[in-house]
C-alpha cells in the first residue's frame, strides 16, 4: 500500500547517489588537472628562469623566450613576481617592467575584461607590482565604468596614483569623493611630492576623510617641509582634524616655537594633553618638565603613561622619575614613575 | 487496543521527525548556497599578493597575542617560537602562566632569558591576583605573566589587562599558526575601517601533518578513522556553516583556538566570563548583544583563509569529554542570554541565529537520540516497514555525505590544502560511513553532556584545557 512512497523514496535515493558520484568525479578530475597544470608551469619556470635572469641583470634579450600558451605566460608571471620582491636596483626594476609589458600586455588586456572578479583583481595587482605604465589608459577607462566593485575602483585609483596620473586630484574629489580614509591613505601614499602638494592646496575644500588621510600621510612621511602647513592647521581647525595635525607635528618631532604647544599641556581634552606631552618629550623641552611631572597624575591613564615616557626621554629623566617615586604622595604617579624606571628593554 | 495506540504514536513521531528533518535540511542547503556563492566569487584570487600590501602598511593594527598556559611544559616553547616568527609587522606575545604545577614557567624563563620588569597593569577587568611580570631579554615583544590559577578565561582577562595594543588574539597553547594567518585575519578589520570588531579564521586538524619547529612542513590526512571524521566535521563547520552565517552577521562562534578581537569592545562587554566552559562563544554572543543594545552597526566576521592548525583527540575518551564539554558550553552561552531568543529587538540574531543554535545545534542531538531509540523500539514492537527503514537509512547516509562532499568542494575552491587525489577519495569514503558510527556516537556524547548538566555534575567543568596534544 505504500508502493508509491517507496518508489519516490527510491528515486530520491538514486538521484542523491548520482549527485554524489558526479561531485566525486568532478573533484577528482579537477585535482588531477590542477596537479598536472602546476607541474607544467613548474617545468616552464625551470626552463625560463636562467634566460629571464640574464635579461634582468645583463639586459641581454633572448629569442628563445617566447611564451605563447597561457601556462607559459603564467610561468613568466610567476617568475617576475618572484624577482620583483628581491631586486633593488632601479635599472633592473625598469627592465622587469619592460619584460612584463613585452610578454604579458596582451594577456593582461584580455584578463582585465574577464567575467571573473578574482581574475580582474589579480591582474590589477600584477599591473601594479610590475609597474606596467603602458596600462595607464586601460586603468583610467576602468574607473569610468559604471558597474565596478568597490575593490576594483580603489585599486584602479591606487594604480593611477602610482603612475602619477595628472587628473588624480580631480578624480578623487568628484567621482571618488566618498571613499574611506583608509582607501585615500593607500592612494595618497603612492603619490610623488609634486602630486601630493596639489592635495595640500586643496585641503581646506576636501571632505573629512580625505583631510584625515592627508594628515596621516604627512605623519607617515615625516617631512619637515609640511610643518608650516600642519602648524597652520593646528591653529585654524578644531576637534578631530586639529588632533590629527597635532599628532603629525609630534611625529615630525620639531617645531620653531614651542609656546602654543605648552598651553596644550593644560588642554581640557585628554587627547590634546597626550599629543602635547608626546611632542615636548621628543623635543626634550625643559620648560615643559614641571607640567610633565604634574601630568604623571593626570586622570587619563594614557596621558600618565605618555608623561612617564616623555620624562624618561630627557637626559635627567631617570633622576626626575626617581624623585617622583620617592617624594610623591600620589599612588598613580608613583606607579607610573616606577614603571618607566623599570621599563626593561 | 494498546497496539492501535502505539501505531498512533508511531505516525505522530514519524511526522515530527520528518518535519524536523526538512527544516534542518532546508537550513543547511541555504547556508551551503550562500557559502558557495561567496567562495566562488573569490575563487583563485591570488591571496598572497593581496596580503602583501598590508605588510608594508605602517598602519596595520598591532596585535597582542595572548597565550594562556596551564601545564604546557611540553609544547609551550614550540608554540612561542612559532608565534614569534609570524609574518606581521607589529605584535607582542603575552604568555599567561595560569598557576601551572609543572615547569612551564621555568622553561620559558630559561629558554627566552626572561627578566623581571615592573609594570603597572591597568585593571580593566577583575581577575585573580597576578604575580611577577617578565620580559624576554632576547625578544622585546615577548612577555610572561605569572598568576594564581583561575582558569583559561581568567588567564585571558589578565592578558587583556596587560596588553598594549588595540587588538588581541587568543590562542591555545598547542596550536600552530600559518605564517600569514595574522595578516589575513586582520584584513577585514583594516578593510572595513574598524567596522569589523572581531574576526575569526579557520581551524584545521594537525593530526597527520608533519610539524617541525612550530611550522607545518607537510599536510596529510591521518590514518585514524576518528581523526578523518573530525576533519570532515571541521570542514563542514567552518567552510559551510561559518561562511554562511558570517555573510549575514549571524556568527555566534569565533573559535577559541583562533580569533582576533578589538580590545575596546571586549572590555566594554566585560571580558571573558570565568564561570562557563564555553567562554569563547559566550563572549561573542555578549558582544553581539552589546552591539544591538547600543544600536551599533559593527560586524563580527569569519575569514576562511587564515588557518590555525590544532591537534584533536585521537581516542574516544578525550573526544567524548570534549564533546560533552562543548555541548554544555553551547547550552550555557544560550541560557545566559536566553532573552535574546525570538526577541525582535535583537534583529536577525534573535530571530535567526538563536533559534538555529537552540533548535538545530542544541536540541538536534536530543531529537536524534530519541529517533534512534524510537527506531529500535519499532523493530521490537512493530510499526514500521522494513523497506521504509532501509531506504530512509540509505537516504540519511547519502544526504549526510552530500554536505560533507560539498564541504570538500568548497575546500578545493578556496584553500586547497590537501594535495593528493587519494585524499579526496579517502574523505569521500569516510563520509559515507559517518551515519553508521560517528554520528550516533557524537549524538550520544552530546546528550550525555545534557544529562550531566541536568544532574548538576560539574566534575569535568574544571577541565580548562583540551587534553589533546603531546
Amino acid at each position: 500500500m505504500f508502493n508509491k512512497e517507496l518508489f519516490s523514496l527510491s528515486v530520491l535515493t538514486i538521484s542523491i547517489l548520482c549527485i554524489l558520484v558526479i561531485l566525486l568525479v568532478y573533484l577528482i578530475l579537477r585535482k588531477e588537472l590542477d596537479i598536472r597544470k602546476s607541474e607544467k608551469v613548474e617545468n616552464y619556470i625551470k626552463k625560463y628562469n636562467p634566460l629571464l635572469f640574464l635579461m634582468l641583470t645583463e639586459g641581454v634579450y633572448s629569442r628563445k623566450l617566447r611564451p605563447k600558451t597561457t601556462l607559459q605566460k603564467k610561468a613568466i608571471e610567476e617568475l617576475l613576481s618572484r624577482y620583483i620582491k628581491v631586486i633593488e636596483v632601479t635599472e633592473e626594476k625598469e627592465r622587469l617592467s619592460e619584460l612584463a609589458s613585452m610578454y604579458l600586455t596582451e594577456y593582461y588586456r584580455k584578463r582585465l575584461k574577464s567575467l571573473k572578479w578574482s581574475t580582474r583583481m589579480n591582474t590589477l595587482y600584477h599591473i601594479e607590482d610590475f609597474n606596467m605604465i603602458s596600462f595607464l589608459e586601460d586603468v583610467y577607462s576602468l574607473t569610468k565604468k559604471k558597474r565596478l566593485s568597490h575593490e576594483e575602483r580603489v585599486h584602479a585609483m591606487r594604480i593611477l596614483a602610482l603612475f602619477q596620473f595628472k587628473q588624480i586630484l580631480q578624480l578623487l574629489t568628484t567621482n571618488y569623493k566618498h571613499l574611506a580614509e583608509y582607501d585615500y591613505r593607500h592612494i595618497l601614499l603612492r603619490l610623488n611630492k609634486h602630486q601630493f602638494d596639489q592635495f595640500i592646496l586643496y585641503f581646506h575644500k576636501a571632505e573629512l576623510p580625505l583631510q584625515k588621510a592627508i594628515l596621516e600621510v604627512i605623519s607617515i612621511k615625516r617631512e619637515l617641509i609640511y610643518l608650516p602647513f600642519i602648524e597652520n592647521i593646528t591653529s585654524s581647525y578644531s576637534g578631530e582634524i586639529k588632533l590629527r595635525a597635532l599628532k603629525a607635528v609630534a611625529q615630525i618631532g620639531y617645531v620653531k616655537n614651542i609656546n602654543p604647544y605648552l598651553n596644550l599641556l593644560y588642554s581640557a581634552k585628554w587627547e590634546e594633553r597626550l599629543v602635547a606631552a608626546k611632542l615636548v618629550g621628543s623635543l626634550k623641552e625643559e620648560k615643559a618638565m614641571p607640567r610633565l611631572i604634574e601630568l604623571l597624575h593626570d586622570q587619563a591613564w594614557w596621558v600618565r603613561s605618555q608623561a612617564g615616557q616623555s620624562i624618561s626621554q630627557f637626559a635627567n629623566g631617570q633622576d626626575v622619575l626617581r624623585t617622583v617615586l620617592e617624594t610623591s604622595k600620589d599612588a598613580f604617579a608613583k606607579d607610573m614613575a616606577w614603571e618607566w624606571l623599570h621599563k626593561g628593554v | 487496543m494498546p497496539f492501535f495506540q502505539w501505531g498512533d504514536i508511531v505516525t505522530a513521531f514519524a511526522l515530527f521527525i520528518a518535519v524536523y528533518m526538512v527544516i534542518v535540511i532546508l537550513f543547511y542547503t541555504i547556508i551551503l548556497v550562500i557559502s558557495m556563492i561567496q567562495l566562488r566569487k573569490e575563487y583563485q584570487l591570488d591571496r598572497v599578493q593581496v596580503y602583501e600590501d598590508y605588510m608594508e602598511e605602517i598602519y596595520t593594527k598591532p596585535v597582542s597575542i595572548i597565550v594562556p598556559a596551564y601545564n604546557e611544559e611540553a609544547g609551550i616553547i614550540h608554540s612561542v617560537r612559532s608565534l614569534l616568527s609570524v609574518n606581521y609587522p607589529a605584535f607582542e606575545v603575552i604568555v599567561v602562566n595560569d598557576g601551572s604545577t609543572d615547569h612551564t614557567l621555568q622553561k620559558i624563563k630559561d629558554h627566552y632569558d626572561m627578566k623581571e620588569i615592573k609594570k603597572v597593569v591597568r585593571r580593566q577587568i577583575n581577575t585573580k591576583p597576578i604575580g611577577k611580570i617578565y620580559q624576554s631579554a632576547i625578544f622585546a615583544n615577548l612577555f610572561l605573566i605569572d598568576k594564581e590559577n583561575g582558569g583559561k578565561a581568567d588567564a585571558l582577562n589578565v592578558g587583556l589587562n596587560f596588553s598594549h595594543y588595540p587588538y588581541f588574539c587568543s590562542l591555545d597553547g598547542d596550536s600552530v599558526l600559518e605564517q600569514d594567518a595574522f595578516l589575513k585575519v586582520m584584513k577585514p578589520i583594516i578593510d572595513s575601517n574598524e567596522e569589523v570588531i572581531a574576526s575569526g579564521g579557520s581551524v584545521r586538524i594537525a593530526n597527520g601533518c608533519q610539524i617541525r619547529n612550530g611550522r607545518i612542513q607537510k599536510i596529510g590526512l591521518s590514518d585514524k578513522p576518528l581523526v578523518v571524521m573530525q576533519i570532515i566535521e571541521y570542514l563542514r563547520a567552518f567552510l559551510m556553516g561559518r561562511i554562511g552565517l558570517s555573510r549575514h552577521n549571524l556568527l555566534l562562534i569565533i573559535s577559541g583556538a583562533f580569533g582576533v578581537f578589538s580590545k575596546n569592545w571586549v572590555i566594554a562587554a566585560g571580558g571573558y566570563r570565568t564561570d562557563t566552559v564555553g567562554e569563547d562563544m559566550e563572549l561573542v554572543v555578549r558582544m553581539h548583544r552589546l552591539l544591538k543594545e547600543k544600536g551599533q552597526k559593527k560586524k563580527i566576521v569569519y575569514v576562511p583563509d587564515p588557518v590555525c592548525w590544532t591537534e584533536v583527540p585521537e581516542d574516544m575518551t578525550f573526544l567524548r569529554r570534549q564533546r560533552r564539554r562543548w555541548h554544555r558550553g553551547l547550552f550555557e552561552s544560550l541560557w545566559i542570554h536566553k532573552k535574546i531568543t525570538f526577541n525582535p529587538k535583537y534583529g536577525s540574531i534573535g530571530l535567526l541565529a538563536f533559534p538555529y543554535f537552540w533548535i538545530i545545534e542544541f536540541f538536534g542531538p536530543i531529537i536524534e537520540l530519541t529517533g534512534y531509540i524510537f527506531m529500535l523500539l519499532c523493530l521490537f514492537l512493530g510499526g514500521i516497514y522494513i523497506e521504509f527503514a532501509i531506504l530512509l537509512f540509505l537516504l540519511s547516509c547519502l544526504y549526510g555525505s552530500i554536505f560533507s562532499m560539498a564541504a570538500v568542494l568548497l575546500e578545493e575552491w578556496s584553500l586547497t590544502r590537501y594535495p593528493k587525489v587519494s585524499d579526496i577519495i579517502k574523505l569521500f569514503l569516510y563520509s559515507l560511513t559517518e551515519t553508521i558510527w560517528y554520528r550516533p556516537l557524537t549524538v550520544l556524547w552530546r546528550c550525555e553532556g545534557v544529562w550531566q548538566m541536568l544532574k548538576g555534575d560539574k566534575s569535568w567543568g574544571e577541565m580548562k584545557r583540551k587534553g589533546v596534544s603531546e
